[in-house]
């Protein structure tokens, strides 16, 4: 549910990146904020204890302003995906417009992306998200290690699922961006239809990726599971 | 913020919109301001982007600001009196700072109490629900207790039942044997006594036409024939008399071992009470005298043979109390009596049995309707006898009172109600 501040003329956003420990949220938004062009870009706040896991969240914040001057603040945050910080990750996901469930490609995790969707899939229900209607990309990241689940293997259970499919290797700087595209897509959206961004403030989808990406990643090729890269 | 399952968190959520007033809370704001003035050297003042007064001094006049940034969009203005130079973005840029690391506290302690307090609600509701499912199972428990005592009573009073109902058929078999075999031979004593009587007439009519015939008269004085044909009268009669009670102690024997004695009708309580005098009165008769005072009594619709049962226990119980206290003018009183009853109860009927015998002492009195609790000696008596009347006169919902003293007798006394 973002936050329309109409005394400041400003529409806050909430992204949340959400998935099973280690499979590397963190990575993802350090990744966006070394390569975003956004109008405005703050500062991340990481707060990672010492064995570099999430303890509370990660929070980026981007943002743009539309022609009519309406400012659209973007938060980025990550969960912490370990099982016993389960309200902190509630509490997170609390209101939130927009998720990337980020899974680990690695055979041995399959389990525990399982484990963690179904949590999502809980937690969503628990804070009062509609799940089917919330938009959402699913990233299968760390593609560059050995044993990983193969594309073929990974389309024949997500393929027929309505959330787009995005591989990835936040490490190598692959798949991050166009994930996060995807999901922008899905978010003006939703944010049109509640706040009629494009009649009322002249802001159309492009524009919108545009302002918040730069303008260099307006043409970036997407890479997403119904024409995957050869 | 009120979440859709319910639980209530009254913390603010963590990632809200945070002011420059709630900023300052979460920083050391003196600390902030006196490094501030140390940079600018100039007076200076933090205001809020909606122009409110946050800290500082007042100005006179505004000669530079800059905006303070801690997420995106600037949350304040520091502003300067007199601009000298670069020493205000220097100044703004620490500032950012340190409201950054206050906003970085701030959230985080926020997402902390939102957690901790929504933790707490859960645990809350888990020791809720715990506590009800306990409350439950407490109450299964007491009710299992009771549940189980109940049957456990039950039992009890069955078996106490059917062991005296198997005793009382033995008993009943054998007197029922003993009743039929007497029956006979009394029969046909009763039917010789009576035809010898007549026969004793027909004697003492040819003894009178003898009168005539002196010789024979003679003789007949000389044996003194009158006074034996007199005798002989009265010995028949005796006989007959003491024959008859035979057969009516027998008739009443068979009574008890009828089949239909466990039925319920309606009877007349002094024949009850009558019989079981019958019966008892042999072994009592040796040692006391039975007494019987029967005031007039409705029917009442009860178990014949469950009460004789009673009456016979009761009867025996103070004819052995009579007989251990060695007394010469032992006595037993039984007395029945309608009571009018008081208030809403119904009238009861009341039988009242009274010996002069031993008596008990109180601690024996607090026992003597524990089952298998005898003050006889062993083969006299099973200790059943007060108990199983206590629990037939139950059936019957009446009650049962004894009073007793040491050394001067027992007074048992049987309350029946009279039903409509």
């Amino acid at each position: 549910m973002a936050e329309f501040d109409t005394h400041k003329n400003k529409l806050t956003v909430k992204l949340v990146y959400y998935g099973p420990a280690l499979s590397g949220k963190t990575t993802n938004l350090m990744r966006l904020h070394d390569q975003l062009q956004a109008e405005l870009k703050g500062e991340m706040m990481v707060l990672e204890t010492n064995d570099d896991r999430t303890l509370f969240f990660d929070l980026l914040p981007l943002g743009m302003t539309a022609p009519s001057g309406l400012l659209l603040k973007l938060k980025l945050f990550t969960v912490p995906g370990q099982v016993a910080h389960d309200s902190t990750r509630k509490a997170v996901l609390s209101r939130a417009d927009g998720v990337v469930f980020v899974a680990d490609s690695q055979r041995t995790q399959s389990i525990n992306n399982g484990v963690s969707f179904e949590n999502l899939a809980a937690n969503a229900a628990r804070v009062g998200l509609d799940f089917d209607h919330l938009p959402m990309v699913v990233q299968f990241n760390k593609r560059d290690l050995p044993e990983v689940l193969t594309e073929q293997e990974i389309l024949a259970r997500w393929r027929d699922t309505q959330w787009p499919l995005v591989f990835s290797s936040a490490l190598q700087n692959s798949g991050v961006v166009e994930t996060f595209q995807e999901l922008l897509q899905q978010v003006y959206r939703s944010l049109d239809e509640d706040y009629t961004l494009a009649k009322q403030h002249g802001l159309t989808a492009e524009m919108f990726v545009a302002g918040v990406m730069g303008d260099e990643y307006t043409q970036v090729r997407r890479r997403v599971a119904n024409e995957p890269s050869s | 913020m009120s979440g859709p399952d319910g639980n209530s968190v009254s913390a603010p959520v963590f990632d809200r919109e945070l002011s420059l007033q709630a900023l300052l809370e979460g920083c050391d704001r003196e600390q902030l301001i006196h490094a501030l003035a140390e940079l600018l050297g100039v007076p200076f003042r933090l205001l809020a982007v909606e122009g409110d007064f946050a800290c500082g001094e007042k100005l006179e006049s505004v000669a530079a600001r800059a905006p303070l940034c801690v997420e995106l969009e600037p949350v304040a203005y520091l502003e300067v009196q007199d601009n000298k130079g670069t020493q205000l973005a220097a100044a703004a840029g620490l500032a950012e700072l340190v409201l950054r690391g206050a906003a970085r506290y701030l959230m985080v302690s926020g997402l902390h109490t939102q957690t901790v307090l929504s933790d707490y609600e859960e645990l809350q509701r888990r020791h809720q629900a715990l506590e009800i499912s306990e409350q439950r199972y407490r109450e299964l428990t007491q009710s299992l207790e009771q549940r189980v005592a109940d049957q456990v009573g039950t039992i009890e009073i069955t078996q106490r039942q059917l062991y005296q109902a198997e005793k009382l058929a033995a008993v009943g078999q054998l007197a029922a044997g003993v009743a039929h075999e007497i029956n006979n031979p009394i029969g046909f004593v009763m039917s010789n006594l009576n035809t010898a009587r007549s026969y004793l007439d027909e004697l003492a009519t040819y003894a009178e036409s003898l009168q005539q015939k002196s010789a024979a008269a003679a003789a007949w004085r000389e044996a003194g024939l009158d006074g034996v044909v007199e005798d002989f009268r009265d010995l028949l009669q005796e006989s007959l008399e003491g024959s008859e009670r035979v057969a009516q102690i027998v008739h009443d024997l068979m009574g008890f071992s009828n089949d239909d004695a466990m039925s319920w009708e309606s009877i007349d309580i002094n024949t009850c009470v009558q019989a079981a005098c019958n019966v008892t009165s042999g072994e009592i008769s040796r040692h006391a005298e039975l007494l019987t005072d029967l005031g007039e009594l409705p029917p009442i619709y009860c178990q014949q043979g469950s009460l004789a049962q009673v009456l016979l226990n009761l009867l025996l119980n103070a004819g052995r109390a009579v007989r251990d206290a060695g007394r010469e003018d032992g006595e037993i009183r039984i007395q029945t009596r309608l009571e009018p009853g008081h208030g809403g109860d119904t009238d009861k009927i009341c039988i009242r049995i009274t010996d002069n015998g031993m008596g008990m002492a109180p601690e024996t009195m607090a026992r003597v309707f524990d089952p298998f609790f005898t003050t006889h000696d062993v083969g006299e008596g099973t200790g059943l006898g007060l108990t199983l009347s206590r629990d037939i006169i139950q059936a019957h919902q009446g009650h049962i009172e004894i009073d007793s003293e040491a050394g001067t007798g027992t007074t048992v006394t049987v309350y029946l109600p009279v039903s409509d």
